[in-house]
């Protein structure tokens, strides 16, 4: 299809109403196209004041919904939370692209979850029998803060943060093969750091956090590199 | 067990004055009062969408469910870039709705459905509690568009049919039907826009 045959269909592909084949077309254009992703919110913007007869919704909708999301903390699972994926953009510069927005915006991008705080409690103390003794200062410390690092497909690394210190529970990534490394990178001002090399096969960490809005952990070639390219595989910004 | 504080620094009576960003920020870090604010603030509009183009109460119920649900797990789709919180919930309650009346399932029980659905779906404008005033402007600005516009825009959105099958339906030629729905669209911005109603984007 011609890009005007594209935008033709912007309106009928904002109101769900082309054929899936048509649908995929103008998906595939959109990822490009500002200009026709623009043109699709707006039509949606619109579209959403058809559907302002906010009669309201059923109260006891709310219950089945609370209930669904009180189900046990392994039927939920961890999204994905780096939606730069898949783009041509390097990472790196969409972390220090990201760190200048609004604060909502960057949440949105490398969400930090602060959720199921037992399940993550349980893997802390796990991974007490190979920590140092800080970490379980730390943990019985209540002024605490504890977050994940998550990336795609469940990756999860938890991070407890105590005054300065953070300890990272990086024993929750799989083993490398020998010659790779985990590194770890944190975001200070609009400089991507190098904070520590982690090893193919790392347990608990502890480093100096002050000053970094944003860590990242990526996979790269031991002993690590100065400038990473790769796209992390797990991220996460500190409150 | 240690408890350990919430690094997410808002506390629940200041989720009724939270900015939708904001609220969809704190379902990102599972805070459940969040997405119950999320509800308060939009489920009836989802549901009056969901029930006008399912035109059953009970599939409307199943698509406020999965779209609530899925703001839940997926809260970080949210791009508050591209748009606004409602406009993304309606697009997706759209979408979820139009694909259930599209399957096969649901064309079997269609005809039943819209005899007693239309009744029992609860698209009713005695009882709409949101704004009224807003409701009126946009009824103006949608019957202020050329018809065939109007009428092409409403058969798909509210009744979830593919520009084609609405071309079928007018017996007009597809590339109109196509163009005017685009046209209409922009057209009704234009109205809302000229009634006061933010369209943001």
């Amino acid at each position: 299809m011609t890009h005007d045959e594209l935008q033709e269909l912007l309106g009928a592909y904002a109101l769900d109403a082309v054929e899936p084949h048509e649908a995929a077309a103008v998906e595939d254009h959109l990822r490009s196209c500002p200009r026709c992703r623009a043109e699709v919110a707006d039509h949606r913007e619109t579209a959403a004041y058809l559907a302002h007869a906010g009669a309201e919704a059923p109260p006891a909708l709310w219950d089945r919904i609370a209930g669904a999301i009180d189900a046990p903390a392994g039927a939920v699972p961890l999204a994905p939370r780096f939606a730069g994926r898949g783009s041509q953009r390097r990472w790196a510069t969409a972390l220090v692209a990201v760190a200048g927005a609004a604060a909502a915006a960057v949440i949105v991008v490398l969400g930090v979850q602060v959720r199921d705080q037992e399940r993550r409690m349980d893997e802390m103390e796990a991974a007490l029998a190979v920590a140092d003794r800080g970490l379980a200062a730390a943990m019985a410390d209540p002024a605490a803060v504890m977050m994940d690092l998550v990336g795609d497909g469940g990756t999860h690394v938890p991070v407890v943060i105590s005054g300065r210190t953070a300890w990272l529970q990086a024993g929750t990534l799989p083993a490398l093969a020998p010659g790779r490394t985990y590194q770890l990178w944190g975001l200070a001002g609009e400089d991507l750091v190098s904070v520590a090399v982690l090893g193919h096969d790392p347990g608990v960490v502890s480093f100096d956090v002050a000053g970094y809005s944003l860590l990242a952990i990526t996979e790269e070639v031991a002993p690590g590199v100065v400038r990473s390219e790769n796209e992390p595989v797990a991220a996460g910004r500190l409150a | 067990m240690t408890t350990v504080p919430n690094t997410g620094g808002m506390r629940p009576d200041d989720l009724t004055i939270a900015s939708d960003a904001a609220l969809v920020v704190a379902i990102g870090r599972w805070r459940q009062d969040a997405l119950a604010e999320a509800y308060r603030r939009h489920a009836g509009a989802v549901f009056a969408l969901a029930s006008r183009v399912t035109g059953t109460r009970a599939l409307a119920e199943d698509v406020v469910q999965e779209v609530f649900l899925r703001l839940w797990h997926d809260a970080d789709r949210f791009d508050p870039a591209r748009g606004s919180l409602r406009s993304w919930l309606l697009a997706q309650t759209h979408g979820r709705a139009v694909d259930l009346v599209r399957s096969e399932s649901a064309r079997k029980g269609r005809e039943e459905r819209e005899h007693r659905g239309r009744a029992e779906a609860g698209y009713d404008l005695e009882h709409e509690v949101w704004d009224l005033a807003v409701a009126d402007q946009v009824r103006d600005a949608l019957e202020a568009l050329p018809e065939a516009e109007r009428q092409a825009i409403e058969l798909a959105y509210y009744r979830g049919l593919t520009y084609r099958e609405v071309a079928a339906v007018l017996d007009q030629p597809e590339g109109t039907v196509k163009s005017r729905i685009r046209a209409g669209l922009r057209r009704l911005r234009d109205g809302l826009r000229d009634a006061g109603l933010e369209v943001t984007t």
